[in-house]
């Protein structure tokens, strides 16, 4: 086995609401080996995208701790968390979150700007024509279907080549054919850029592709179970 | 650490721009509106107070003047010279009584004759005559110009000749306006104006002739309030016998109005700002907002909070630069077509001149505010969590109150320091804009403390609501119930939008208050009942015959007012010898030529300052002193005074410090007794009553044929001037104010449309549940009623407060305006829901499907 991408440990997640404190993920523990796929299936209101969100460092969690590369991310001040984000993990939402007023080519080099400040053009554009957009570049994502968007999401996700991607239903708001088309493409990215994929998904199609799928129910693990190697 | 380069911000914050121009256009427009108000307010108030200055420099003829018993001594001459030499202008007054006849009669008169340089004189104004003709042009050293009084006595014409002293002089024209009439001497006989070098070919200036001095400066062009006073401080100095005052003290009413209009004109331009400044604050509010999702999603590809605050702080330059620009252009405009709009109601035209500095100060206070404003939603960027992608999710705390309230703070306290900051800059842009420190302190520190009050009454009503609708709920109409629920739903700027509003509206009505209670004052000040001729020397018999005269002529309006002089000096006061005492600015020679007056009522026009007037029939020896007169004997209450009236002492004490308002025949008295101590010394009378201006000749004939050494002074046109200007000022404050609060209402309404765009959801669900547009229009209006109603009481009660505090410092009377905060009150509320509608009506036409799909 290679040495753990991403180690969580004892992870629990409640949110307040007036009296009441819902706890949405009740202790959480898993690690992630570098290079795996896994599939993070359950119910709607199992703690899926809660775990996701922890995973990327976008929330911090009520105990417990994630470990992206062995640097623990959980209660790093806002700032470093971002730098981590930007530099580490790669995203893809299911309602592709694009920023609506740049065009693709300037969504796909926003982490550069973001990140690196240096000249990611050629990538960008390298990235773009690899999911069959290269003629769309300039175009705003109001200009583009929801397959298009979601490719240019998986552009801007891969663009700083992130040791970590994390996938939340990236086919869920897609038809079939187009959500294959996107699934293919971002399952070729993950396997040339050598990289972990975690993917949140409902579908037990798309979990078969997975290397390891892991069930959630009532926010807590029941589940883990890894493709048996052929 | 990489960061985003301004370049990519400046990008991605002029698309967001150019993606939703509507919306931004209502910011800009809101940052517009206030800085119009405040460049048009100021530029125009500014050219409005210069051409009013002129005109109140014209009461004196100058800028500064001098008044002297002696001839300057060489050193004080010095001291002018040098002056002169600065740049300032010197022009002299001489002033005395003479005897003149008509050519070929021996019948004397006695005349009081001035003696000016018709070349330089006067300053400011212009002396009118009949037939017209400019002074310079008619006045020689052989020829005169006199009041028609003299013709009337000597019955005489234009044209004809007069011997005064040893010279021969021609009669060039009548006077019918002398601008400085009300600040010279108001010595017996009408008034004869010669020509210094005539006066001295006349022979009439010689060693112990009484005649009077006067020095007219004139200051070099657009010198300000505090050059003013500097140059003045310098000729105090340099002339210590000498009584020296500026223009702003010649007329009481004048420069009451003057002060007052300058207050209340920087009291609007400082509420302008802050109104702009409030609309651009909902309006940014509500922008970041709806930019949640943006940020989230920055913030979850590794933008730190800092680097998305660039893109929303070059956009708030850009929205505040934009907007100062479009409200600077506006503010222009108002300055130059104001005067245009208000050419029939008054007739001071200010010449149209850019003022740079308006234009400059509107432009910076414009972008200040606007990012002072933006502060606080700038920095709520960083508690912008990137989960939001996922989850919406509201976390909630149930606390205590005053727990909670602690909580806020302390995961609020940048907000709390931007709090500060924002108090801070206001104080001082308010301080610039009023040229005060103090006033922009006390501003900064009111606006604060209003501020508190209105968010913590905003969490009562909304904590008071809550429990209310715990218990009653279910009971309520579902209408009522969901709109008051409203209002304390997650999410919702209630706090904020009434904090917003509240304020808004003491501003509003503070204004509104001030401006009535200022046009009351100047009202009265400005009555057509003052009198406007002064009657001089009525022997004690002669006073019911002069009252007769008075009240039987046509041309009279009011009641005639008479008040009885004694000639007296001062010896001693409080122990101190007349040749020993203090003065200040207050020739010793004077000491010898007291009038006292007496009075068992206090006189119409006058206030007491300090001290208590004396009940009627008192035989006690005291005085009422004017306060410009206690200042320059050096005297306090209890202070005592020796006056000598016939060689027999009279020991008063100073009851009372009193203030005149320069309308009234009492107004010219300095010192007033009670009547029982005064009795038994020879008396002359004075007089004044208030004639049609046209029918001041025919008066003046009735009362020569009946008593002709009563002399008739006819300030007539001088007063009419003062009357003007305190009406004209009365006007543009009436007018400017109406543009302030019609602009602070603009910005009001644009703060409660700018929460439209967090409403298109609900009303989307609520569509699709199947409610009507009617219905949803019912939840909204009770919404806005309650917030309307509740923002316009807690602000008209801080206004009425304000208001009170205000007019007390302007010592003017306070009436509590109960029909003014009802007005306002539910005006508040029509507004908030006639907004609320406006500004929904396009959200309640949406297609519900447009919406969801972009979900």
């Amino acid at each position: 086995m290679n040495e753990a991408m991403i180690e969580v440990s004892n992870l629990t997640r409640s949110i307040r609401n007036g009296r009441r404190t819902v706890e949405i993920l009740k202790g959480i523990d898993f690690n992630v080996a570098h290079g795996e796929f896994v599939a993070i299936m359950g119910s709607s209101g199992s703690g899926k995208s809660t775990l996701l969100g922890l995973l990327a460092g976008l929330d911090t969690p009520t105990t417990g701790d994630v470990k992206i590369a062995g640097e623990s991310i959980s209660y790093l001040p806002e700032d470093r968390l971002a730098q981590v984000r930007g530099k580490k993990i790669g995203f893809v939402f299911q309602s592709y979150q694009l920023i609506p007023t740049l065009t693709a080519l300037e969504n796909v080099l926003l982490p550069y700007e973001l990140n690196l400040g240096s000249d990611g053009l050629a990538r960008a554009k390298e990235l773009l024509s690899s999911v069959g957009l290269g003629a769309r570049m300039d175009h705003y994502p109001v200009q583009l279907s929801g397959g298009e968007q979601q490719r240019v999401a998986i552009a801007r996700a891969f663009v700083l080549r992130p040791p970590v991607v994390l996938a939340d239903e990236p086919t869920g708001n897609l038809d079939s054919a187009n959500g294959t088309h996107v699934l293919d493409l971002l399952l070729e990215m993950n396997r040339t850029s050598n990289t972990t994929l975690v993917m949140v998904t409902h579908d037990p199609n798309i979990a078969a592709l997975a290397g390891r799928r892991i069930l959630l129910k009532d926010g807590l693990i029941v589940a883990d179970e890894r493709k048996a190697v052929e | 650490m990489p960061s985003l380069s301004w370049t990519s911000a400046r990008r991605i914050a002029w698309r967001e721009m150019r993606s939703s121009k509507g919306k931004f256009a209502f910011v800009i427009l809101s940052v517009a509106v206030g800085v119009a108000a405040l460049t048009g307010v100021r530029g125009f108030s500014g050219a409005f107070r210069t051409e009013l200055l002129v005109r109140a420099r014209s009461i004196m003829a100058a800028d500064l003047a001098a008044r002297m018993f002696a001839q300057p001594t060489p050193k004080e001459q010095e001291g002018l010279e040098a002056m002169e030499r600065e740049g300032l202008h010197l022009t002299t007054v001489t002033e005395m009584v003479a005897m003149a006849s008509a050519e070929h009669s021996l019948d004397p008169l006695l005349v009081s004759l001035k003696a000016i340089d018709p070349a330089v004189y006067p300053f400011y104004g212009a002396v009118d005559l009949a037939p017209k003709a400019v002074l310079r042009d008619v006045l020689h050293d052989n020829t005169i110009v006199v009041a028609e009084d003299l013709l009337i006595r000597l019955n005489l014409k234009v044209g004809n000749r007069v011997k005064i002293g040893d010279g021969l002089f021609t009669i060039a024209g009548v006077v019918t306006n002398e601008p400085d009439r009300l600040s010279g001497s108001f010595a017996a006989g009408p008034r004869v104006i010669v020509t210094r070098k005539g006066l001295e070919d006349a022979g009439l200036i010689a060693e112990g002739n009484r005649s009077n001095e006067r020095f007219l400066f004139e200051l070099p062009a657009r010198s300000s309030d505090q050059q003013v006073a500097a140059w003045k401080e310098r000729l105090v100095a340099l002339l210590p016998e000498a009584q020296v005052t500026d223009y702003r003290e010649t007329n009481p009413a004048l420069t009451q109005g003057l002060d007052r209009a300058t207050g209340i004109l920087s009291l609007m331009s400082l509420v302008a700002l802050v109104l702009g400044a409030i609309g651009v604050a909902m309006a940014m509010r509500a922008h970041l907002q709806q930019r949640m999702d943006t940020i989230a999603i920055m913030k979850s590809l590794g933008a730190g909070s800092s680097q998305i605050m660039r893109i929303y702080l070059l956009q708030t330059i850009l929205l505040g630069t934009l907007g100062g620009l479009l409200g600077v252009t506006m503010g222009t405009a108002v300055q130059r077509f104001l005067p245009v709009l208000l050419r029939r109601l008054i007739n001071v035209q200010p010449p149209f001149t850019l003022d740079w500095r308006a234009v400059g100060t509107g432009l910076t206070a414009g972008l200040l505010t606007t990012l002072l404003f933006t502060l606080p939603p700038l920095l709520d960027i960083r508690k912008v969590r990137p989960i939001l992608i996922l989850r919406r999710a509201v976390e909630q705390t149930d606390e205590p109150i005053h727990k909670a309230f602690w909580a806020r703070l302390r995961s609020n306290w940048a907000q709390l320091l931007a709090t500060i900051v924002i108090l801070l800059g206001l104080s001082l842009i308010a301080a610039t804009l009023s040229d005060s420190a103090q006033t922009g302190r006390t501003f900064a520190a009111g606006l604060g403390g209003v501020l508190i009050a209105l968010l913590a009454a905003a969490a009562i009503l909304l904590t008071v609501l809550r429990r209310f609708l715990r218990g009653a709920g279910l009971a309520l109409p579902s209408a009522i119930r969901h709109g008051l629920a409203n209002l304390y739903r997650p999410g919702n700027p209630s706090a904020a939008l009434l904090a917003a509003v509240g304020l808004g509206v003491m501003q509003i009505t503070t204004v509104f208050l001030m401006q009535q209670a200022v046009v009351r004052e100047l009202r009265i000040v400005s009555s057509p009942k003052i009198p406007n001729i002064f009657l001089v020397d009525i022997a004690n018999s002669e006073v019911e015959g002069v009252r007769k005269v008075l009240t039987s002529q046509p041309g009279v309006v009011a009641e005639p007012e008479l008040i009885p002089v004694i000639s007296s000096r001062i010896t001693n006061v409080n122990g101190v010898g007349a040749k020993d005492l203090r003065l200040t600015n207050f020739p010793r020679r004077m000491l010898q030529s007291i009038q006292l007056t007496w009075s068992d009522e206090l006189p119409p026009g006058t206030t007491v300052l300090q001290g208590e007037w004396w009940k009627p029939g008192t035989t006690v020896a005291q005085v009422a002193i004017g306060q410009r007169m206690s200042q320059r004997l050096g005297v306090t209450l209890g202070s005592h005074i020796v006056f000598s009236a016939q060689d027999k002492p009279i020991d008063a004490v100073v009851a009372a410090i009193i203030k005149s308002d320069g309308q009234h025949a009492y107004s010219r008295a300095e010192f007033i007794l009670p009547k029982a101590p005064l009795q038994g010394f020879p008396v002359v009378w004075y007089g004044g009553a208030h004639v049609d201006p046209k029918k001041v000749g025919q008066l003046e004939r009735a009362m020569f044929a009946a008593y002709p050494t009563v002399t008739v002074i006819d300030v007539a046109q001088a007063l009419e001037t003062i009357r003007q200007v305190v009406l004209q000022i009365t006007v543009v404050i009436q007018f400017l104010s109406a543009f302030s609060i019609f602009a602070g209402m603009v910005i009001l309404a644009s703060s409660i449309a700018g929460t439209r765009y967090r409403r298109i959801r609900e009303v989307v669900v609520l569509k699709t549940l199947g409610a009507t547009r009617s219905r949803i229009a019912t939840v909204f209006s009770i919404e806005f009623a309650v917030l309307g109603l509740v923002a316009g009481f807690t602000g008209v009660i801080f206004a009425t407060v304000v208001a009170r505090f205000l007019q007390r410092q302007m010592s003017i009377e306070f009436h509590l305006p109960w029909i003014t905060d009802l007005a306002m009150m539910a005006g508040t509320a029509v507004m908030a829901v006639a907004t609320g509608w406006i500004a929904s009506h396009r959200v309640l036409g949406q297609k519900p499907l447009e919406v969801l799909r972009e979900e």
